[in-house]
Order: structure tokens, then C-alpha cells, then sequence
């Protein structure tokens, strides 16, 4: 069989050439037409000037009062138990059944919960909610409750072995990196029955390396998904410290609050980070008709994924690259700038203030997708093997596409995309220059410091515009 | 496993077929079993099954969800009429990501893993041409519904038909006398410089020459380009028609562009509705185009004097007075090309009750059944008009729809003949073996 998808494969490859004389191949208006009729260039340049006022504003504020009013926060509720693991045994039953129904339900990828679930309830919605709520991941990641579980069959808390301390996070590079591919540049991240063997393959592995490492390493070095809904957490408002056995207090602040408190991530939590940023920003820019253009492609007959694979793929790890070599540059150069005592791992210190902007790109590319595919997924998910079941009364549905059809709407998801684009630069330039007061000490040192990465923030800030608004395919 | 691989189709109003599960549970007072399927008439034999190939991610997103809503509702009107020789019709779905590979693939899989009967329902031009050899390789018959020339080009295969739509080299050539008698003979060609602006260019040309007109200017644009100023004036002044085929997210701003180079006082304008399928005609930007003419392959706005079939088949896909989604209005569907799915699925039915196709094996026999099919009716069963299906090219020509922006909206002003797009047949298929 598989002899013979490689022979389909190379007549499909070769007829190619074919349909290239043989009729047409529509590239549909789209939306984003509607988008180039906005006076785009206006945002991009209002953009460039709100995060550079917000940078020099800072310049002439006291850093210290700043500080004290970012380090405040209340206290909301002490929950008297601590439910993770419940929850968590709970999540792993429902990811059982999403990866049953990927592998038994509807062949369709709007039909089937899984890819629904998986890129668009989780990735999409669940991101999102991380940076608003904070960690809801440690208590719905599906592997903590089965390891508690494994705990009291008498499995040691650190594991049996130890992962190597050379190795920091850069097993969840690795990770994050494979699963940005398997999103943006194979051909069939939809595909039901591929995604559930991906997604068990997954679960296994991690559930192993669990056992094997103990939970608490191998979720902050290795399982990229907690390392990466942790670093977004962080952004949150809200934060929830455990109290002795059993008993959870939650606290609320400012937006980033607890960013500018976090330990320094080692080079591999930089390159992490950095690469959750750099993989979103792939996924606009290796749409454009700029992209597109510069690897051959024309963007009116686009050929599909599988010719791009090779393409994409140098393009996301050049991507990722680009963004590791500009701010490890801008930080490095910012050092120079501010002179006296070296300060120890700034770029590591620093990276925090990528957050935000992680997000709103999560946020803002991600908009009409999460719009869209998470009605289909309210509909898969009270059918999820097509049997005319109703559980949440909501298989009926009727997914209104037109909420993102339209200049009307074109107009409203641009300003939202807009707004959180140069927001997080802005929150982004305030976190960086706090974080910079904490490690330069004195507010001239610190402002000197952080002109080059102000520079890249407000560089980012049109960039991210400008993917938003740049002629798309594909 | 594979077994309950499949989307078992019996939805009402071209919706999703979820909408008309609960609908249908509630009138008949059940709970749906498993399988679900109420067959009406049809309700005692093995199901036949058809592999719909459809775009359902990658670029052909918008049309793949009008196609599937179609194919629910023409599905759902052949099996409560009792299906075909009184067996239900079960819809599978693959999606081929809009991609020549995948789509290769997705007709592997409909054979040997949910051992459909044939495939169909395919829509962009390079996933059918990619798809096809695996077809023909395979033996299963491949029902393409994509206007493309590469099924009469002869190109493809003895198992590959498009008997439910016109290809574009009949569209193309059916516009020249209308054009010639009622805009002008001059014509100013604007096409984007690749295949879909080439095959445009290459069968209006000899067509609109043959009319007595000429082409006096050709004016290719650039794939990637989304700024068009600077190639007005490449026109023409004595061009007295602008025939122009842009495609892709920078057609509003080509159209605001020409509108503000031309003001009132520029050449009449013909286009293809492809340009904007799926996008309002009321949008910010494409107010230039009141007065200007388009091609339909099937009207979008509902015509005064439009036959019942027509409103019947508008209600049973779902679609208002104004070709958008009868439950959203911002949803404006792909009317121009959807109705093919219609079309070929009762031309499907037809085939297998004149061959009594019982299974597999009659595979071969079905292509020849299609092959002997001639002249279809307007009606319910064809819509969109009269056809005439050529079996050596295994293509169907057809009547169009030449339509006026009148108030924002798409007026019906001329019906073209069958025979102003035919032309000689280029291809025998049936010379081929199976």
C-alpha cells in the first residue's frame, strides 16, 4: 500500500505540470481583500509610534514606583483542596475519547472533536485562557492524575532516573519545534486518524519519561505543552500558591505581575520561548504572497502543502533563528550600551517580556480560526462517532461562518488583531524595562540597556501588523 | 475500523447534516439508532457509496463548505426519493486539504479502505489532475465537479468525467457573441499572468475573433501583485469592452483602482463571477462594478421569473434571495459552480439505474452508461439548464448566465445557447480501454 501511495504521490507530483496548462485553479478573494481596502499603513505606523512613546515615557518615570505597583497583588480565595489530580484523570478520560473518536469518527476534520479539540480548543482557546486565568494546564494536563495514581502503587516521586543537567529545556525545544511542524508544515495535521496516533504516541511517551524523570522534571524540561502553558500563565493577572497539603490561595495583580519576579530561564528556556514566538509569526509570514514569491510559489495557484514541506521547513527554523540572533543581539548590544558590572544571564532575565507578545500573536493570528472551528467543535463534540447523538445539545449547529465573512467583519477582527499586537508591544517595552531596573540597578543604566530592544519591540510591532495585513494565501 | 469511517447523509437544507439529525429525530419522535440513517423509500439494502473528496482545509476551504452543504442536500433528495435502484446513497467525506497529494491519497483510501463506489465531488483544478492517475490506476470512477478543460483536454483518464458542470473553455467561447453584439468588438483582455489568465486569454481570443471583434490589447498582471494603477493605462483608448479575470485577495482593491483610474467615462466591463464567488457584490470597493457584466455559471440572486425547480433547489441547499446562507446572511455562497455537485449527483443516480449497477464489478459499465448520455432537461434534476454531455471527452457543455450589476446585484440579462460554447471535441475517451 504504502508502494502504491508513493507511485499516486509521484503522478500527483508530475500532474502538477499538467494542471498548469490544463484550467483553472481559483484563488478565492477571501477576506483579507477586504482588509487591503483599510488604511492599514496607519496602524502600522500608529503602532511604531505608541510602543516607542511607551518606551521614552518610561525613561522619565521612577522605575522603583512602577515596580511597587507591579508587585502588588491581593488575596482572592483560599480554595481548601487542591483538585489537580482529579481534574487531570478526569482530562486524561476525555482524551481517551477524543483519540477513540479520532480514530472511529468522521473522517472529516470539521466533523471529528479531535483535530477540533487538539488545534483549536487547545492550542487556540486553551493558550488564550492561560494567559487571562493562569495555569488551568496543571490541573488539565492528562498525565499528572495517572501519575499520582502511579505514585501510590509505590512509583518514586523523582522517578528512577535523572535527566542530565546540561540538557536545561532543550528537550522541549526539540518538541515544540516537532509539533510547530507537524501544525504549520505536514501535510495532514487534520487528519483524524493521524493526529489520534500522534497524539497517543505522544501521551505515552510523556507518560513514560513521567514515570521514568519523576513529574516535576519532566514537565518543566521536557513536555513542551506544560513548559509552554506555564511561561503563558505567567502573564496572568491571577496566581495560585499552594498552602501546605491541600489547600490552594489565589491572588490577583496586574497583568504580568508575575513575569517580572521569575527566575532567569537557562539559554534552552530562551531559545523556548523565543521559538513559541518565532513558530506563530512563521505561520502568518509563510502565507504571505512575500513568502510565497521568494520560494517560487505563485500565491494565485497555490499548490497545496506537500509541495511546501522542504520550503516551510527552512523557513520556520529560519524564522526562529532570525528572532534568536535579533534579541540575543539587541540584549547583548543593550549591555554595551549601559556599561559597568556585566549582569548575569540577561537575555534570560529579559526573554520574560516576550510573553505578551507571544500571546497577542496567538490572539491575533489565531482569531478567525478560533471563531470558526470552535463551532465546529461545539457541534463535533455532542456527536463525537457520528451517531446522531445530541450530548450537549449542540450538534444542530449551524456554524455561522459569516462572523468572519464580510468588510464588516474584516473591519472588527482587524482592529482586535491591532489592538493586541501593539498592547502586548507595549506591555512587553514595560515588563522588559522593569525586569532591566531589577538587573542595571540604576534607571540610566536601565534605559540605556533597553534601547535596542525597544528598537526589535517596535520593529515586531509593525512586523506583526504587517502579517496581519499583507496579501495571503494558501 | 473503517466501517464507521463515513458520513452517513440524509440532512435537510443543504446544513450541516447535524442540523437535520435533530430535526429529523424530533419529527419522527426518535432517538436515531446507531447508524442513524432514515432512507425513506430506500430503507431495506446495502447502502451505495460515494467517496466525496472534499476541500474541507487548505486554500479551498470557502468552496469546500458550500460543496458539502449541496452535496447533504441533493443526497438527501435522491434517498427520500428512494435512492438509487432502491438503495440509499451514503456520503463519505475525505478531506484532501486542497492539495494534489493528498488528494491522491484520499482516492487510495475511498478504494481500499472505505471500498467506495466511486469518487466525486472534486473542485480545484491541480487536486484533480493530481488525483486522476490514482483513479484511473485504481479503476474507480472519478466524478470531478471543477470547470477545469483537463477532463475534455483528454489529459486524464477513461474513469474521469465532468458530466454536472461546464469546463471554462466552453464558458469562455459562449461570452464572445454576446459580447460582440451587445458591448463592443474591441476588447482589452486583463488577466493575471498564469494558467487561469492563459486559458482565458487563449479560448476568448479565437472566439471573440470569430465574432467579427478583436483583441486590441493584452494586459497580463503579475501573480503578486496587489497595486494596479500603473497597468490601466496600457489600455487602450479605442477599447470599447475591459474582459477582465482577476482572481485572488487583491480583486476588490483591482476593481476600487480601476473604478478610480476610469470614473464614469471608461469602457464596459466583463468579468467572471470567480473573481468574486463567495464575496458580496455590495462590498465597500466594488461599487465601480454597477452597470458591468458578469458570467454565472448559475444565477446567484434569485431571478423574478426563475422556474420552481430553481426555488426548489435553492431552498433545499439553503440559500436566500441574495445566494447567501438562508441562516447567514454574511455567508454568501459559491452559487456559480456549487450546483454542479447537484447536477452530478443525479447524474450519478441516472448512470447506475441504466447500467443496474449492483457493485464494483459494474464500475466500467457505469463510465459507459455516462458515456451514452446526451441531452438532460432543465429541471429538478438540472437546475442550472439544459446540458449536452459529450461522451468522447467525458465533458458536458451547457447553457450560462450573462448578469448586470443592477443596485448591488446580480440581474439575469441574457441566456447563452449550448452551442455557443461547444466545440469540437478534442479527446476520445472512450477509445481508451478501462
Amino acid at each position: 500500500m504504502t508502494g502504491r501511495i508513493a507511485r499516486c504521490g509521484a503522478a500527483a507530483f508530475a500532474a502538477c505540470a499538467l494542471a498548469a496548462s490544463g484550467g483553472p485553479a481559483w484563488a478565492h478573494a477571501s477576506d483579507r481583500g477586504h482588509v487591503l481596502l483599510l488604511p492599514t499603513h496607519y496602524y502600522l505606523f500608529g503602532g511604531m509610534l505608541a510602543v516607542a512613546l511607551s518606551f521614552l515615557i518610561l525613561v522619565f518615570l521612577p522605575g522603583e514606583g512602577l515596580g511597587r505597583l507591579a508587585g502588588r497583588r491581593i488575596r482572592l480565595v483560599r480554595l481548601p483542596f487542591d483538585g489537580r489530580a482529579g481534574v487531570s484523570f478526569l482530562s486524561f478520560l476525555c482524551l481517551a475519547g477524543l483519540v477513540l473518536a479520532g480514530l472511529l469518527g468522521s473522517r472529516d476534520p470539521l466533523s471529528n472533536p479531535l483535530p477540533l479539540v487538539i488545534w483549536t480548543l487547545m492550542w487556540v482557546g486553551l493558550t488564550l485562557a492561560q494567559g487571562v486565568l493562569g495555569n488551568l494546564w496543571a490541573w488539565l494536563n492528562p498525565w499528572y492524575g495517572i501519575w499520582r495514581l502511579l505514585l501510590r502503587a509505590g512509583l518514586p516521586e523523582s522517578g528512577w532516573l535523572r535527566l542530565p543537567e546540561g540538557l536545561g529545556m532543550g528537550p522541549a525545544v526539540v518538541l515544540l519545534f516537532a509539533f510547530a511542524w507537524f501544525e504549520l508544515v505536514y501535510p495532514a495535521p487534520d487528519d483524524p486518524a493521524r493526529l489520534a496516533l500522534a497524539v497517543a504516541a505522544y501521551w505515552l511517551f510523556s507518560m513514560i519519561g513521567m514515570a521514568l524523570f519523576g513529574y516535576p522534571a519532566w514537565s518543566r524540561r521536557v513536555e513542551f505543552l506544560s513548559v509552554f502553558f506555564g511561561m503563558v500563565a505567567r502573564l496572568s493577572p491571577f496566581e495560585a500558591v499552594r498552602r501546605g497539603q491541600g489547600s490552594v490561595v489565589l491572588y490577583a495583580g496586574l497583568p504580568g505581575h508575575k513575569l517580572r519576579g521569575s527566575a532567569a530561564l537557562p539559554v534552552s528556556g530562551v531559545a523556548f520561548l523565543l521559538l513559541a514566538l518565532s513558530s506563530v509569526s512563521f505561520d502568518g509570514f509563510m502565507r504571505t504572497f512575500f513568502w510565497l514569491d521568494l520560494i517560487g510559489v505563485n500565491p494565485l495557484e497555490f499548490p497545496g502543502r506537500s509541495a511546501l514541506v522542504g520550503a516551510n521547513t527552512a523557513g520556520l527554523f529560519g524564522m526562529f533563528l532570525l528572532l534568536c540572533g535579533a534579541f540575543l543581539g539587541c540584549v547583548r548590544l543593550g549591555e554595551v550600551l549601559a556599561g559597568g558590572t556585566p549582569v548575569r544571564n540577561a537575555p534570560g532575565m529579559l526573554v520574560w517580556s516576550i510573553v505578551p507578545i507571544a500571546l497577542a500573536y496567538h490572539f491575533s493570528h489565531y482569531l478567525v480560526v478560533f471563531l470558526i472551528n470552535g463551532q465546529y467543535a461545539l457541534a463535533a463534540l455532542s456527536d463525537p462517532l457520528v451517531r446522531g447523538w445530541d450530548l450537549f445539545g449542540t450538534a444542530g449547529l449551524y456554524v455561522q461562518a459569516g462572523v468572519a465573512l464580510g468588510a464588516q467583519s474584516a473591519w472588527i477582527i482587524w482592529n482586535a488583531q491591532a489592538f493586541a499586537i501593539i498592547g502586548a508591544h507595549v506591555l512587553a517595552v514595560i515588563i522588559a524595562h522593569l525586569i532591566a531596573h531589577h538587573l542595571f540597578g540604576s534607571a540610566r543604566r536601565a534605559s540605556l540597556s533597553q534601547v535596542p530592544l525597544a528598537i526589535l519591540m517596535i520593529a515586531y510591532t509593525v512586523f506583526g501588523l504587517w502579517l496581519l495585513s499583507a496579501p495571503t494565501a494558501g | 475500523m473503517s466501517e464507521n469511517r463515513k458520513l452517513q447523509m440524509n440532512s435537510a437544507s443543504g446544513v450541516s447534516r447535524r442540523t437535520t439529525l435533530k430535526g429529523l429525530g424530533a419529527a419522527a419522535g426518535l432517538i436515531a439508532a446507531p447508524g442513524f440513517v432514515r432512507y425513506g423509500q430506500a430503507q431495506s439494502s446495502e447502502p451505495i457509496r460515494i467517496g466525496f473528496q472534499c476541500h474541507r482545509t487548505g486554500i479551498g476551504a470557502a468552496y469546500g463548505r458550500w460543496y458539502e452543504r449541496t452535496t447533504t442536500a441533493a443526497a438527501k433528495r435522491i434517498n427520500d426519493a428512494g435512492g438509487i435502484n432502491g438503495r440509499p446513497l451514503e456520503i463519505v467525506i475525505e478531506d484532501d486539504g486542497t492539495d494534489p497529494k493528498r488528494g491522491a491519497e484520499v482516492v487510495e483510501k475511498f478504494a481500499n479502505q472505505h471500498k467506495v463506489d466511486l469518487v466525486y465531488g472534486t473542485l480545484f483544478s491541480h487536486v484533480v489532475v493530481g488525483s486522476a492517475p490514482a483513479a484511473g490506476e485504481l479503476k474507480i470512477p472519478y466524478y470531478v465537479v471543477s470547470e477545469g478543460y483537463h477532463v475534455a483536454s483528454g489529459k486524464l483518464n477513461r474513469y474521469c468525467v465532468q458530466p454536472g458542470i461546464t469546463d471554462v473553455k466552453a464558458q469562455a467561447r459562449s461570452m464572445a457573441p454576446w459580447i460582440a453584439d451587445n458591448l463592443g468588438k474591441k476588447v482589452t483582455l486583463v488577466y493575471p499572468d498564469y494558467a487561469f489568465g492563459h486559458d482565458h486569454r487563449d479560448f476568448f481570443t479565437p472566439a471573440i475573433e470569430a465574432q467579427g471583434g478583436q483583441v486590441v490589447a493584452k494586459v497580463p498582471i503579475p501573480p503578486t501583485e496587489t497595486s494596479f494603477t500603473r497597468y490601466f493605462p496600457q489600455i487602450p483608448s479605442e477599447t470599447e469592452v475591459i474582459y477582465h479575470v482577476m482572481v485572488g485577495p487583491a480583486v476588490l482593491t483591482f476593481v476600487k483602482e480601476m473604478g478610480e483610474f476610469f470614473g464614469n467615462s471608461g469602457p464596459k466591463l466583463f468579468g467572471f463571477i470567480d473573481s468574486l464567488e463567495a464575496v458580496d457584490i455590495k462590498s465597500p470597493g466594488l461599487e465601480f462594478l454597477e452597470g458591468s457584466h458578469f458570467w454565472e455559471g448559475m444565477p446567484r440572486y434569485a431571478q423574478p421569473d426563475q422556474a420552481d425547480y430553481v426555488t426548489a433547489y435553492r431552498e433545499a441547499v439553503g440559500i436566500d434571495e441574495n445566494g447567501a446562507s438562508t441562516q447567514d446572511a454574511k455567508d454568501v455562497s459559491t452559487a456559480a459552480h456549487m450546483f454542479g455537485c447537484w447536477e452530478t449527483l443525479n447524474i450519478i443516480k441516472a448512470a447506475m439505474e441504466a447500467c443496474d449497477y449492483k457493485g464494483t464489478d459494474d464500475r466500467a459499465a457505469m463510465i459507459e452508461a455516462t458515456e451514452a448520455m446526451t441531452d438532460m432537461e432543465a429541471g429538478a434534476d438540472h437546475p442550472q439548464g439544459k446540458k449536452r454531455f459529450n461522451g468522447k471527452t467525458h465533458q458536458v457543455f451547457g447553457e450560462q448566465s450573462i448578469s448586470q450589476v443592477v443596485d448591488g446585484k446580480l440581474k439575469v440579462v441574457h441566456r447563452t445557447s449550448i452551442e455557443d460554447g461547444a466545440y469540437e471535441p478534442e479527446a476520445d475517451y472512450t477509445a481508451m480501454s478501462f
